[in-house]
């Protein structure tokens, strides 16, 4: 072991209210030098906190959402006349393509995973995640996959076989550009990104609770991404192996999806749907955790049925397996299995349903506080609701045969994904800002923000309601004047207000920007329990100190943090919920027992190394394979120094504790 | 309790929420209500004009109507809970964690109007299934990008057709007739849909999907392919045409008669010429002949991936060309067509194309340049993906002369 | 059970010297984050290779081109290379439980011998493709061929990144570079070596012993 530079000592006699000592080792590693800076970009680049990682992954989502938000306005503006000239067919097909996938993979999985990153290990009292630099590999493999994906907008167009990618339309013969193998490559990239996250997170829920947190303790958004995590764990391999055969079948030169030699392209539609209908409560559930913990601190009351909240989160991750034909409805497969998915989509319907009457139930006697992350919330409640009842409408299978890949099918599930799942990762910007930043977001641009694209989301997919059950189907870069209808409310007006709400939602995503940037700027420090809060994330500083905390709370109850500021007390007019200490007494009182030497896990260079490698590959199975190759080496090297450099720098010089204060160590060989 | 009230302050509250809340039901419930009222989309899903399309729309009725109640219910509620329970400066209330018998409850009751609902659904799954008394039978094939009809010898409701009718983009059919469509692709996954008549069924590569089509009355009911077929799904349409029976064997009769060749001398008999050299590469005429007297036989295959091209021997019998996109008929004449009376309808249609009603602006500049007005996989310096093979109809650089006579001669194929 | 879970909650990381008698690793579940993310991973790897088997099940009837599952397939020969991989699954148990005695000596034989058997199971699919080959079953010669080499493939790469794996331990196990616990790595390696070994005995059957 050549060069070892040890930590600073420690002082042999520890204030009792000073902060706790921070070990961040500094030693070298063989010839490479450990990354060490907590501060400035290198801090950033190389780091393994978990709260670092998250903000990156919400920054990066936030780029990628509104980039899928300009492909979005393009797609409108080409459809606001009859017969518009905005965009080619070919453009217009990359268009949607990319939008979905933008939306969906680089957007709001990213956003949930930068939630979950960075709340999920303070809501159950971890000081990180278990696998810290797995994690930071997730996060690069995202931004390196995302930027691949959208390459190849400048590299011959992107894929344009639609987000779904059936065969055999998706093969080289009818997609001839490189876009259809930057999609799937870079989807092959964000997948692993996906299900090393899953393991991450899993594990870190079940392993790493507070003393005192049992299960039924846990927060409702840890919940849902405990949830959401199982379904990436088993979703993601299922669409990895459609994935691999496309590339081989486009690549190389495979068999899969060739007609001529009896390939049934169904093949494609059922891997694609089996990983595709999970992915739709992959996408929703983090939201539904996030409003759970929303409502709830502005109603001023225990989410109402936590039990049956979490467990119907749990049955629609269960059920949620059962269901993909429902995609299919039209696809030919018989009745027999028509009627049997038509009756289990059914019944997702009423887990969905449970947790809606509880949200409202929530509400019900409440003391409510509308704010922005509130009002986001409420918003989820009400729009959720109208895409849920139009999902029923479409479960009844004959029915569906009129309406599915018609625009009703886009009003539903955008009222489901825009209307459900972003409005509640806005509440969770407002509700969580001041913890993440110190700072609280603009109310007043709040409710801008809020009410432009709850009116937006009403413009833009209302009317597709209509227009869908009027005859006009998906996926089409022109609609004809002489399909319209008659009147004044034909398709033509409809078609018109939906461009325009989609200016309107625009204009309220813009507002959010400002908002960050008047926040980033201007806001001052935000009190350290804005909301009069209720879990764990609340006991500590805001922004959490590197550590997170600075003792390891012991839990007692649901909603811990809660029942240390409240206590009931019997009056004359019975009892009273009475404050009996402030967030500041708390967190004084918590800093006073801070345990000592606690050893956060160091920085290192190859999370990012080997994320890197991964697109050198890719291009390389594109382009040129020797490209590859050295992508291949690039990966082995950083592997290499992967597995010989340990998660903590080593310390085994240093002293443990003896006695006193207890030790918190991170886990892991991740 | 005090803690409460500073936060208060430091945000500022919005007095004005529950009246934009009320505002935005009233306008969700409003948007809900007006998706009813169309007006003569010829699209319309709420329009049934056959017996499946029909036990569909009454299938599909009452659950919107659940729909939109339950949906109405819960934001009346959520509207209320946000009047009643926003904060006056009434104390924090009571930690209840919930009620579960009232859960249990609110569990059972969507259980039950699920239940209710999925017991139809299942029955019309079935029923809409059925093919056992079928009357007659077309063959029905996509393609990048639109339809081919063909018609199998023998009866077809009371009609019966003695040879093989090839055609393309408009299905016609026998009005009361339980026609089966036996559906397939030649190249990627499209999906035949015509609302007025029946749901969507998929036509995939390989597979042979059925799909049954009645009309109860006279008219044309129009459609496009719903499942996305690239580059040009947009301009992928179809109609079914359906007629009563003495007009539905008239118009048989018309698809079998003999080919008429142009008087020798005339325009359209130079067009014969120019059809002979070009267009018969891939598009068939039936009967047609060389100087020689052999036959004129295309040989698409040669030229294009799904290896067919629209037959057309009785191009002008059609109302619409090129994916049933642009229309053959003026706008005048196209209009009169659809809001023709059922029994009027038979007589118009059967006219077809005549030099009074004929759109030649559309067909003249598709002639000149077929992908500049649907865009399609035809640039000849990238057809490697391919082998030289097109996806659609290749620009054929005619000379404006060779366009007049075309068109003098497709006239004619009535 | 809470109260132990918190404090310490794992310390494979800093083993050395100080640390290393430790008291198991107390978790919430008791299991080592290590070994729940392994048991996890695993879990999500019967999906692959679900997905991998339903296409070759759904395709291995269909060669236009080329010869068939009953034409190629050497019943005798790939019996012998799965009796190979089953065996080192035996020596595979005998390395983790000189693991689990501290017996780096041992440990490190039995880790080499399982590689080694591995290497031999890699070498007769290697063969076994090479003769496919030239009897006219190429990758691209139908949908029999292309599910065929997707999913022994993909098997069989699972299997050389399990010798890797090992080899890597017995390398790093013999300059005493192993950031943990021992016993635990080689266990670790094990469950994802038994894991590859249950796949093939699912796909020999499958693939090559119920005819199509």
């Amino acid at each position: 072991m050549a060069i070892i530079e040890r930590p600073a000592a420690v002082p042999a006699t520890v204030d009792a209210v000073a902060a706790p000592e921070v070990v961040t080792p500094t030693q070298a590693l063989g010839a490479f030098r450990r990354p060490v800076s907590s501060t400035g970009w290198k801090s950033w680049l190389f780091t393994v906190d978990h709260k670092k990682l998250g903000i990156m992954y919400g920054a990066v989502s936030l780029f990628f959402f509104l980039v899928g938000g300009i492909e979005a306005l393009l797609i409108r503006l080409q459809l606001a006349a009859p017969d518009n000239t905005v965009l080619s067919a070919d453009q217009y097909n990359q268009m949607f393509t990319m939008h979905a996938t933008t939306m969906v993979f680089l957007f709001v999985m990213p956003m949930a995973a930068a939630f979950a990153n960075y709340f999920l290990p303070l809501q159950i009292g971890a000081r990180d995640v278990a696998f810290p630099r797995i994690n930071a590999l997730g996060f690069w493999l995202f931004l390196f996959g995302g930027l691949f994906l959208n390459s190849s907008w400048l590299l011959g167009g992107a894929a344009d076989g639609g987000w779904f990618m059936y065969s055999p339309n998706s093969s080289a013969l009818f997609s001839p550009s490189h876009g259809i193998d930057f999609w799937v490559l870079g989807l092959q990239i964000t997948g692993i990104a996906s299900l090393i996250g899953a393991l991450n997170l899993i594990v870190t829920v079940l392993n790493m609770r507070a003393p005192g947190m049992k299960l039924m303790q846990m927060p409702v958004f840890t919940w849902m991404v405990l949830v959401v995590q199982f379904l990436l764990l088993f979703a993601m391999p299922v669409i990895t192996v459609a994935l691999f055969l496309l590339s081989f079948q486009r690549n190389f030169g495979a068999t899969f999806f060739d007609v001529n030699q009896g390939a049934d392209p169904l093949l494609w539609q059922h891997l694609f749907w089996i990983f595709g209908h999970p992915e739709v409560y992959i996408i929703i559930l983090p939201s539904f955790g996030i409003i759970s913990e929303v409502l709830p601190t502005f109603a001023r009351k225990p989410l109402f049925g936590y039990k049956f909240v979490v467990f119907s989160g749990a049955a629609i991750g269960f059920v949620g397996w059962g269901v993909w034909a429902h995609h299919m409805f039209a696809s030919g497969l018989g009745p027999v299995s028509v009627a049997v998915f038509s009756v289990a989509t059914m019944l997702i319907a009423i887990p969905t349903g449970v947790k809606i009457v509880n949200w409202t139930l929530t509400l019900w006697g409440g003391k409510l506080w509308f704010t922005t992350a509130m009002l986001f919330a409420i918003g989820v409640i009400v729009l959720f609701t109208i895409g849920g009842v139009s999902g029923v409408t479409h479960a009844v299978a004959p029915s569906d045969t009129q309406q599915t890949d018609t625009y009703h099918i886009v009003a539903h599930f955008h009222y489901v994904i825009v209307g459900g799942a972003v409005m509640g990762l806005f509440a969770g910007f407002y509700f969580w800002w001041p913890k993440m930043f110190g700072k609280m977001l603009n109310e007043r641009l709040g409710k801008w923000n809020f009410w432009l694209m709850f009116f937006g989301v009403n413009l833009t997919f209302g009317p597709m309601h209509i227009l869908g059950l009027q005859g006009q189907p998906r996926r089409m870069v022109v609609w004809p004047e002489k399909l319209t209808g008659d009147g004044f409310f034909d398709m033509h007006f409809w078609n018109q207000i939906a461009s325009v709400g989609s200016f309107v939602i625009g204009l309220g995503v813009l507002i959010f920007v400002i908002n960050i940037f008047w926040t980033w700027k201007k806001a001052p420090i935000a009190p350290l329990d804005p909301w009069d809060a209720r879990t764990l994330e609340w006991i500590t500083a805001s922004p959490p100190k590197e550590h997170n905390f600075d003792r390891i709370p012991t839990v007692h109850a649901l909603d811990e943090f809660f029942h240390r500021k409240y206590e009931e007390v019997d009056t004359a007019d019975g009892p009273r919920l009475v404050k009996v200490k402030s967030a500041e007494e708390i967190l004084a009182e918590e800093e006073s027992h801070a345990d000592a030497h606690i050893h956060l896990p160091s920085p290192s260079y190859w999370p990012i190394v080997l994320a890197a490698a991964l697109p050198i590959i890719a291009y390389g199975v594109i382009y040129n394979l020797m490209l590859s190759v050295v992508g291949t080496a690039v990966l082995l090297l950083a592997v290499f120094g992967w597995c010989l450099e340990p998660s903590v720098a080593d310390d085994s010089d240093y002293d443990p504790p003896a006695g006193g204060d207890s030790t918190k160590e991170l886990a892991t060989l991740g | 309790m005090d803690r409460s009230k500073e936060t208060v302050s430091t945000l500022g509250r919005m007095p004005s929420t529950r009246r934009h809340w009320s505002r935005a039901a009233l306008f969700t419930g409003v948007g809900l209500l007006l998706a009813g009222c169309a007006n003569n989309a010829p699209q319309d899903i709420f329009e049934p004009k056959g017996e499946n399309a029909k036990k569909i729309d009454t299938l599909q009725r009452p659950v919107f109507y659940i729909a939109g109640i339950v949906a109405l219910i819960v934001i009346g509620i959520v509207g209320y809970a946000m009047w009643k329970f926003r904060d006056r400066g009434q104390d924090i209330p009571e930690q209840s964690h919930g009620n579960p018998k009232l859960e249990i409850a609110l569990t059972i009751l969507p259980a039950i109007i699920l239940a209710a609902i999925s017991v139809p659904t299942v029955i019309s799954v079935f029923e809409l299934d059925k093919k056992t008394d079928t009357e007659c039978i077309i063959n029905v094939t996509g393609q990048q990008w639109w339809w081919e009809y063909d018609y199998a010898t023998g009866q077809c409701g009371d009609v019966k057709i003695d040879k093989p009718i090839v055609t393309a983009g408009e299905l016609v059919i026998p009005e009361k007739t339980n026609v089966l469509l036996r559906i397939t692709s030649r190249d990627v996954i499209h999906s035949y849909w015509i609302p007025a008549l029946n749901g969507k069924r998929d036509a995939v590569p390989g597979r042979l999907h059925t799909l049954r089509m009645q009309a109860d009355q006279p008219g044309i009911y129009t459609g496009q392919c719903t499942e996305f077929c690239g580059l040009s799904h947009a301009r992928m349409r179809q109609a079914a045409v359906a007629l009563t029976t003495s007009d539905f064997q008239q118009w048989v009769d018309n698809q079998l008669k003999e080919y008429v060749a142009p008087e020798a001398g005339s325009l359209a008999a130079e067009g014969e010429a120019v059809f002979t050299a070009n267009c018969s590469k891939c598009h068939q005429v039936n009967d047609l002949k060389n100087a020689d007297g052999s036959p004129v036989l295309s040989d698409p295959d040669l030229y294009v991936v799904s290896g067919v091209a629209p037959n057309l021997s009785h191009l002008m019998n059609r109302t619409a060309f090129a994916g049933w996109t642009f229309d053959l008929l003026t706008e005048e004449c196209r209009t009169a067509l659809w809001t023709a009376k059922p029994a009027d309808f038979g007589a118009m249609y059967l006219k077809g194309v005549t030099p009074e009603c004929f759109n030649e602006v559309a067909l003249r500049d598709w002639l000149r340049n077929p992908p500049a007005m649907k865009p399609m996989f035809v640039d000849p310096n990238n057809l490697s993906s391919t082998g030289g093979k097109y996806r659609g109809m290749p620009n054929l650089n005619l000379k404006p002369d060779q366009i007049d006579q075309l068109i003098a001669y497709l006239l004619g194929r009535n | 059970m809470a109260d132990i879970a918190v404090h310490d909650v794992d310390h494979a990381h800093t083993d050395h010297g100080a640390y290393e008698d430790h008291a198991p690793h107390a978790t919430s579940t008791g299991l080592s984050n290590n070994k729940l993310s392994m048991w996890l991973f695993l879990g999500s790897e019967c999906l692959l290779f679900g997905g991998l088997i339903s296409t070759y099940m759904l395709y291995r009837g269909r060669h236009e081109a080329g010869p068939g599952p009953d034409q190629i397939f050497d019943i005798p020969l790939t019996s012998v290379s799965s009796f190979i991989l089953l065996m080192s699954s035996l020596t595979m148990v005998l390395a983790v439980n000189s693991a689990k005695r501290k017996d780096d000596r041992n440990t490190s034989l039995w880790l080499t011998i399982t590689a080694l058997l591995g290497a031999l199971f890699v070498g007769g699919q290697v063969y076994e493709f090479t003769s496919f080959y030239h009897e006219g079953l190429g990758f691209t010669t139908s949908l029999f061929g292309s599910s065929f080499y997707t999913l022994t493939g993909f098997h069989g790469v699972h299997v050389t990144l399990g010798i890797i794996m090992l080899m890597v331990v017995v390398f790093i196990m013999q300059r005493d570079r192993i950031t943990g616990d021992k016993a635990e790595v080689v266990e670790l390696v094990g469950l994802y070596w038994h894991f590859v070994d249950v796949v093939w005995v699912i796909i020999f059957t499958l693939v090559y012993l119920i005819p199509s």
